[in-house]
C-alpha cells in the first residue's frame, strides 16, 4: 500500500486543559481532523503530564508521569497527536532525555513499574497539517478560504524551544504557523512577539505578570496591523482571550473623555491609541473554519473576546 | 542580604550544593562565562532580584543559599529562552528546575510563597485526581493564599463559558499513579534518586 | 652486530630518581654482545658525549644505545657524537626511559625493571640496525606563495627582495585582500589604502615577482625543494597583454548596477570591471555571470570600445605548471555571516538577529566601506536601508566568536581592537551620534592597544555595556536591540537606528580542499595548522610549506606581517643551500614481491607513493609495483603497516627489528 493512499490515523492526548479551559481546542481539533477525514483516537484514561509545575519542582515526578503517558498512548494505534503546546514539550523532552540519559531512564522505569517506551512519534497538530497531511492538499481541501483575515500567528515558548528538543521548527525563526495560514487563504502578519513568553502558568500565582507580558503580545499584534492571533496552546489562549479585558484596564491609555480634551494631541499624537479586542483562535479553529466546518461547532461561545464581529466583518460566518 | 560581604574559603563555598544542582540539571556550571545573553532576553528579568546570569555566577561561587533566600528562581517562566541562546549550552532552565527542587525539598526559606503554593496544589491535584482540574485549583489557590477576592469576576463567567468544570469523571490509572509517586518517594529514602 | 655499548643516563635526578641506573647498566652489560656499559650524571653534556666517543674508540664498538630521554629530544646530538666517532649515526639509537618509564612511575622497584627491559629490547633493534646514508635532493630557488592579501604580499616581496624568483597567485581579479577594503587601522589610525597600495605596486613592479592574478591552485606535485604546481589562469576576457587600464569599457559598459564585491555589495560595478580604482593589475575582468554578451549573445558593447582591441569573449581558462622548491600559504579570511546555515553544518546561524534579513545590521567589514573615503558612501556613515545618517549605533562583539553553540569556540582575536576603532570613526564622522558597545571583555593585549580602547572610552565617548545582546527585531524604522549590562543587574533595550556586528574570523571558502591539494593538515575549523604551536609557527608539518597569516587562525596586521617575514625568511634559509639532505629513514618497496594493489598509495599521507612499470628485456610490461619516492616520504611507516604482502619496510623500523625487540621481552 502506498503511504498516500493510507488514511492518516492517530492516537490523541488531549491534556487536561482540552477538556476544561481550552475545551474549544479540543471541539475544533476533532471536528478538523474528521472534516479532513483523518483518524483521532483518544487515548483512555490519560492523565495530567504534569505541565510547568512538576518538572518546576520535581523532574523525576515530570519524566515519570509522561513516561507513563506514553506507554498508555502505545495501547492505541497511530503516532500520538498532541494539541496543547505544554503537554507537547513535556512529552518530547522526555523522549529526549530518557533516550540521552540511562540514569534517569533507569529511574522512571522503577516509577512507572515498567519499561519507558520512547519510540512512538509525538506529533503537534501543527506538524500533521503542515507535513503529514502537507501544505498542498491542506490548500486543496480549503472550502472557505479566510480571505483578507490578517493572523498574527504566536508560537509563544515551547512549540520551537529548546533546540533539538521539540524538533517542529527553527528555534528562531519559524514558519510553520505561517505555512499552515498561507494554506488557508488567510494573511500572515509579520511581527515582534511571537516567541515572547505570555507569562504562562504565573496566571494562577502572579497574574501581574501575565498582565505586563501578554499586553506586550497585544500591542504588539495591533502594530502589526493584524485582526486576531492564532495559538496552539489553551494556556497561552487563556492569557490572552480571558484577561484581555484586564490587561486594558491595567495598561490602557487614561479615558479619553477625562484626558482626551486637556491633553489629547500631545499624548497620543493626534489619534487615540489602538485599543482594538483581538480575538485569541486556535489553530484548529481556524482551520476547520477554512474547511468549511460550521462555526457552531468549533467553540467559539466559549470564547471570552467574541470573535464573531471580526469573522462576520470577513464574510467568514 | 543581596549586599552582603562574602567571605569565600572552602568552608563557606558550598560545592556539594553545586554537585548536586549539576547532577540534576544535566548542566555544567562553569562552563558559564557571563555574557548576559540569558539575562538580556528573559522575561521574567525585570522580576527577580538575582538576573538569571547572576544565579550562575553564585553557583559558581558556591552561593546557593544566596539563590534560595531569594524569589528568582520562582519568577522563572520556563520558557526555555535562556537554553536556547547560550552560547556555551549552558542549560539554564533546567539549572532552574534543580534549584527549585532543592529549595522546595528545604522547604525553601524563599520568600515567594504564592508561586510554591500553586505548584503544591498543581501536583495535589494530579496525585488525587490525575488530571488537573482547573476550577479546584483555583479556588484551593484562592482559600489558601488568603485572597479569596482575586479573579472574583473571572470564576462565574467562566463557568457559564463552559471553560470550568464543575464535575469531573474518575481515571481508572488513578492507582497507578499513586504507584508513581509513592515509588519515587521511596526511591528517594533509600538514596536511589536525588 | 656484537659489539654494543650502552649508555644509561641519570638525566640529573630525572631518571635516577625513581630508576636504579647503575643496575640498569649492569644488566645491560650482561646482555650478550654488549661490549660495554655504563651510566653517566648527564649524557648530553659535553663530557658525557666525550664519554660516548671515547668509549667507541678503545671497546672498538659498531653500535651505541644511549637509555636517556625521548629521541625527539636528543637523538640528534648523540648520533652526531656517534659519527665523530668513526660510526654510522644510524647505528646509534635511544632507549626511552624517562618519558616513557622514571616520569610516569612511581614505585622505584617496578621502573628499574621496565627500564631494564626497554634497553633490553633496544640493544636488540641496535643489534639489527644498518648503516644508512642521508638522502640528498636539489633545491629549485623559486618560491609560490598562494594569497595576495597583506600576507601574500610581504612574503613575496621579501623573497624578491633576498633574489629569488616569486610566483604570486591570487584568486581575485587584483591583489591587495582585506586590507585594501579597511578604512583606517588601529591603533594609529592610518590610511589602510595609504600604506596597501604602495606595496601592491612594489609586487607589480618586482623584476623577480611574476604575479598571476584570477588564478587558482590546480593541482600540487612534488616535494621539498622540487614542488611542481599546475596553475589555473581563469579566464579574464582581457588580454592582459594588451589592455591598457584606461578603463573606457567600464564606463561604456551599459550594466552598471552588478553588486560589488569588494564593497561588501553596498556599492555598483559593471559587469566588466576591476573591483576598485588602485586595484593592481589595473586590467578589468569580465564577470561572466552579469555580462549580456555571454549571456543572450547581445551587446559586445566593450569590446566595440576598446582601442587595443584587448577584450576577448573567447579567451579560456589556460594552464601553466610552475616548479618552486618552496611554498608560502597565505589564503587569508572570510567572516561569519549570521544567515541561516544549511542543515547539518557544523555552523550556525542568528536567528535571534534574524538571520541577516534586516538591512539595517551589518558586520564590521561593511561598516569599513561606509567609513572609506572611497567606499560607496564616499565616507560617509549612511545606513543600508533608506541612507539616513544613524544618530545611534550598537556594535555587538563576539558574534559568532566564542560561542560553542554556533560552532565555534575560538576568539576571533581583533574584534575588540577594531570595534573600538569603528566607535572612533563614528564619532568623527557624526558629533552628535552615540555609540554603544556590548562586550564580555576588551581583549587588547599589544603594543598600545590597551591605550587605543580607553581612548574610545574616554576620550570619543563610547558607551561600553558588559554584557551581550539576547535578540534584535525591527520597530518600525529602528532595530530594537535587547541587551543586558550584568554590572548593574539590568536588562537593556537601545533603539538602533545601525548595528554593527563584529562577526568571527573564518578561513576561506575551500581553505580544505587547497589544503587537500597541497597535503598539510587543518584543524576542524579548517585554519592551517603549523607544525609546532610555539617552536614552529610557521612551518607546516609537511616540509617545504610554509603559513602566513590569517589562514592559519585569526590575525590582526602586524601578526600577520611578522609571520609573513617570518614564512619568508624560512624559504631563505631553505633556498641557502643547494642541496637539501633528508633524513633516510623512508620507505622500501621490495619489488619482488609487491603484487601491485597500491594499498600503500591509498593511505600514505606525503603522497609520496608512485605506480612503477616493471618490463622485461623486450620492453614488454611485465607488472606494476609501488615505488616510494624518498625525497616526499616521511617515514611514518602506515604503507608498511598496511602492505598486505609484507613488501614494504621502512629504513630503520624493518620488520627484522620489530620482531627481535618483541623476541626480547
Amino acid at each position: 500500500m502506498t503511504p498516500g493512499k493510507k488514511r492518516l490515523s492517530y492516537s490523541y492526548y488531549p491534556g487536561c486543559s482540552l477538556h476544561a479551559s481550552g475545551r474549544e481546542y479540543d471541539i475544533s481539533t476533532r471536528a478538523l481532523f474528521k472534516a479532513l477525514n483523518v483518524g483521532l483516537k483518544e487515548v483512555p484514561d490519560w492523565f495530567c503530564c504534569g505541565a510547568t509545575p512538576a518538572h518546576n519542582v520535581d523532574e523525576l515526578l515530570s519524566l515519570s508521569l509522561c513516561a507513563k503517558n506514553l506507554s498508555l498512548a502505545e495501547e492505541v494505534e497511530g503516532d500520538l497527536a498532541v494539541a496543547c503546546a505544554a503537554c507537547f514539550s513535556r512529552l518530547k523532552t522526555t523522549q529526549h532525555h530518557l533516550k540521552e540519559d540511562d540514569t534517569k531512564r533507569k529511574q522512571v522505569e522503577v516509577a512507572i513499574d515498567g519499561p519507558a517506551a520512547l519510540n512512538k512519534p509525538v506529533k503537534h497538530i501543527l506538524e500533521i497539517l503542515a507535513r503529514e497531511y502537507g501544505l498542498a492538499k491542506l490548500e486543496e481541501s480549503v472550502k472557505k478560504p479566510l480571505m483578507g483575515l490578517k493572523v498574527a500567528p504566536y508560537y509563544g515558548c515551547l512549540l520551537t524551544r529548546p533546540p533539538g528538543v521539540p524538533e517542529l521548527d527553527d528555534c528562531e525563526d519559524p514558519s510553520i504557523m505561517e505555512d499552515v495560514l498561507r494554506a488557508l487563504g488567510a494573511e500572515p502578519v509579520k511581527w515582534s512577539h511571537r516567541m515572547e513568553c505570555c507569562g504562562a502558568n504565573f496566571t494562577l500565582s502572579r497574574p501581574g505578570v501575565v498582565l505586563k507580558l501578554s499586553n506586550a503580545i497585544l500591542e504588539s499584534a495591533r502594530i502589526a496591523g493584524a485582526d486576531c492571533i492564532m495559538v496552539a496552546c489553551p494556556l497561552c489562549h487563556g492569557n490572552l482571550d480571558i484577561r484581555q479585558k484586564e490587561i486594558k484596564e491595567a495598561f490602557g491609555a487614561p479615558d479619553s473623555t477625562l484626558f482626551g480634551n486637556i491633553f489629547g494631541s500631545e499624548l497620543h499624537g493626534g489619534s487615540a491609541p489602538d485599543q482594538r479586542d483581538l480575538p485569541i483562535f486556535y489553530v484548529t479553529q481556524l482551520a476547520a473554519l477554512a474547511m468549511g466546518v460550521a462555526s457552531e461547532s468549533l467553540g467559539f461561545e466559549s470564547v471570552i473576546t467574541d470573535p464573531k464581529p471580526l469573522l462576520r466583518d470577513k464574510q467568514l460566518l | 542580604m543581596k549586599n552582603k560581604l562574602m567571605h569565600l574559603s572552602n568552608e563557606t563555598m558550598n560545592i556539594g550544593f553545586v554537585k548536586k544542582v549539576e547532577a540534576l540539571s544535566g548542566s555544567s556550571v562553569r562552563r558559564c562565562f557571563q555574557c548576559g545573553k540569558c539575562s538580556a532576553g528573559c522575561p521574567m528579568s525585570t522580576f527577580m532580584e538575582h538576573p538569571p546570569n547572576r544565579v550562575v555566577r553564585l553557583l559558581q561561587l558556591g552561593q546557593g543559599q544566596r539563590i534560595l533566600a531569594g524569589r528568582s528562581i520562582w519568577y522563572c517562566a520556563s520558557c526555555e529562552t535562556c537554553t536556547t541562546r547560550c552560547p556555551n549550552k549552558v542549560d539554564l532552565a533546567a539549572i532552574m528546575d534543580a534549584l527549585r527542587k532543592l529549595s522546595w525539598d528545604a522547604d525553601g526559606p524563599s520568600k515567594e510563597s504564592y508561586v510554591q503554593l500553586a505548584n503544591r496544589l498543581f501536583i495535589e491535584n494530579i496525585r488525587t485526581y490525575g488530571r488537573q482540574y482547573e476550577l479546584r485549583l483555583g479556588a484551593a489557590f484562592n482559600m489558601k493564599s488568603g485572597q479569596f477576592l482575586k479573579d472574583l469576576m473571572l470564576g462565574p463567567k467562566l463557568i457559564s463559558k463552559g471553560k470550568l468544570k464543575m464535575f469531573h469523571s474518575k481515571n481508572k490509572n488513578i492507582a497507578e499513579i499513586e504507584g508513581i509517586f509513592k515509588r519515587i518517594e521511596e526511591m528517594r529514602k533509600k538514596g536511589e534518586a536525588l | 652486530m656484537s659489539r654494543i655499548g650502552v649508555f644509561v643516563c641519570h638525566c640529573g635526578e630525572n631518571i635516577s630518581r625513581t630508576v636504579d641506573v647503575e643496575q640498569v647498566a649492569k644488566a645491560a652489560g650482561e646482555i650478550p654482545g654488549v661490549a660495554f656499559s655504563c651510566d653517566y650524571k648527564y649524557m648530553c653534556s659535553d663530557p658525557g658525549q666525550t664519554l660516548l666517543k671515547k668509549a667507541v674508540a678503545e671497546h672498538k664498538l659498531d653500535g651505541v644505545l644511549v637509555a636517556a630521554c625521548s629521541p625527539r629530544m636528543h637523538e640528534k646530538t648523540f648520533r652526531k657524537a656517534a659519527e665523530a666517532a668513526g660510526l654510522n649515526p644510524y647505528l646509534c639509537e635511544m632507549a626511552n626511559i624517562r618519558e616513557h618509564c622514571s616520569w610516569v612511575h612511581e614505585d622505584r622497584d617496578m621502573a628499574t625493571a621496565k627500564a631494564k627491559d626497554i634497553v633490553k629490547l633496544m640493544v636488540e633493534r641496535v643489534r639489527k640496525g644498518k648503516s644508512l646514508a642521508p638522502i640528498t635532493v636539489p633545491v629549485t630557488k623559486r618560491a609560490l606563495v598562494i594569497g595576495g592579501g597583506i600576507a601574500g604580499i610581504q612574503a613575496a616581496l621579501d623573497i624578491a627582495d633576498a633574489g629569488h624568483k616569486v610566483v604570486l597567485v591570487e584568486r581575485e581579479p587584483s591583489i591587495g585582500g582585506h586590507m585594501a577594503q579597511l578604512s583606517e587601522t588601529f591603533p594609529t589610525l592610518d590610511c589602510s589604502q595609504c600604506i596597501m597600495t604602495p606595496k601592491m605596486v612594489d609586487v607589480a613592479n618586482h623584476p623577480n615577482i611574476t604575479l598571476f592574478t584570477y588564478s587558482e591552485i590546480e593541482k600540487v606535485d612534488g616535494y621539498i625543494g622540487n614542488f611542481q604546481v599546475t596553475v589555473k589562469h581563469k579566464a579574464r576576457s582581457v588580454d592582459e597583454s594588451k589592455c591598457t587600464g584606461c578603463g573606457i569599457c567600464m564606463t561604456k559598459c551599459p550594466k552598471k548596477k552588478i553588486p560589488n564585491e569588494f564593497d561588501q555589495g553596498h556599492g555598483m560595478r559593471p559587469a566588466i570591471y576591476v573591483p576598485f580604482p588602485q586595484a593592481v593589475p589595473n586590467t578589468p575582468v569580465i564577470d561572466r555571470e552579469n555580462c549580456t554578451m555571454f549571456q543572450s549573445g547581445k551587446c559586445g558593447v566593450c569590446a566595440k570600445v576598446c582601442g587595443p582591441g584587448a577584450v576577448d569573449y573567447e579567451q579560456q581558462d589556460t594552464f601553466t605548471v610552475e616548479d618552486v622548491g618552496a611554498i608560502v600559504v597565505a589564503t587569508g579570511f572570510k567572516l561569519y555571516t549570521i544567515d541561516r546555515k544549511p542543515e547539518g553544518s557544523p555552523i550556525q546561524g542568528y536567528g535571534e538577529f534574524g538571520y541577516g534579513t534586516i538591512p539595517d545590521i551589518i558586520d564590521g567589514m561593511t561598516f569599513e566601506r561606509l567609513a572609506s573615503a572611497s567606499g560607496p558612501t564616499g565616507g560617509k556613515i549612511l545606513r543600508p536601508s533608506d541612507g539616513k545618517e544613524p544618530k545611534q549605533v550598537v556594535f555587538i562583539q563576539c558574534v559568532g566568536s566564542r560561542a560553542r553553540e554556533k560552532g565555534i569556540s575560538y576568539c576571533s582575536k581583533v574584534c575588540c581592537m577594531y570595534t573600538a576603532k569603528h566607535t572612533m570613526l563614528y564619532h568623527h564622522k557624526v558629533h552628535d551620534g552615540q555609540a554603544y558597545v556590548f562586550f564580555m571583555d576588551a581583549r587588547t593585549p599589544g603594543k598600545g592597544y590597551d591605550e587605543f580602547w580607553r581612548r574610545a572610552v574616554e576620550e570619543e565617548e563610547a558607551v561600553y555595556i558588559r554584557g551581550m545582546v539576547s535578540r534584535m527585531y525591527q520597530r518600525g524604522d529602528k532595530i530594537v536591540v535587547m541587551g543586558s549590562d550584568i554590572q548593574v543587574g539590568v536588562q537593556v533595550e537601545i533603539e538602533a537606528d545601525l548595528v554593527v556586528l563584529a562577526t568571527a574570523v573564518q578561513p576561506q571558502d575551500g581553505a580544505d580542499l587547497l589544503a587537500q591539494k597541497l597535503g598539510i593538515s587543518y584543524d576542524k575549523y579548517n585554519f592551517y595548522s603549523e607544525a609546532h604551536a610555539k617552536l614552529k609557527p610557521v612551518e607546516c608539518a609537511t616540509a617545504g610549506i610554509y603559513l602566513a597569516g590569517a589562514c592559519q587562525g585569526p590575525k590582526d596586521i602586524p601578526d600577520t606581517v611578522s609571520q609573513a617575514s617570518a614564512a619568508a625568511a624560512k624559504v631563505m634559509t631553505l633556498f641557502a643551500k643547494d642541496k637539501l639532505e633528508r633524513d633516510p629513514v623512508v620507505a622500501k618497496v621490495n619489488e619482488k614481491y609487491c603484487v601491485g594493489c597500491f594499498a600503500c598509495k591509498k593511505v600514505c599521507a606525503y603522497g609520496a607513493i608512485e605506480e612503477k612499470e616493471i618490463r622485461d628485456r623486450q620492453g614488454n610490461l611485465v607488472k606494476k609495483v609501488a615505488y616510494v619516492n624518498p625525497g616526499v616520504c616521511g617515514g611514518c611507516g602506515t604503507c608498511q603497516a598496511t602492505c598486505p604482502s609484507k613488501s614494504i619496510e621502512l629504513d630503520g623500523y624493518t620488520d627484522e627489528q620489530i620482531m627481535a625487540m618483541i623476541e626480547a621481552l
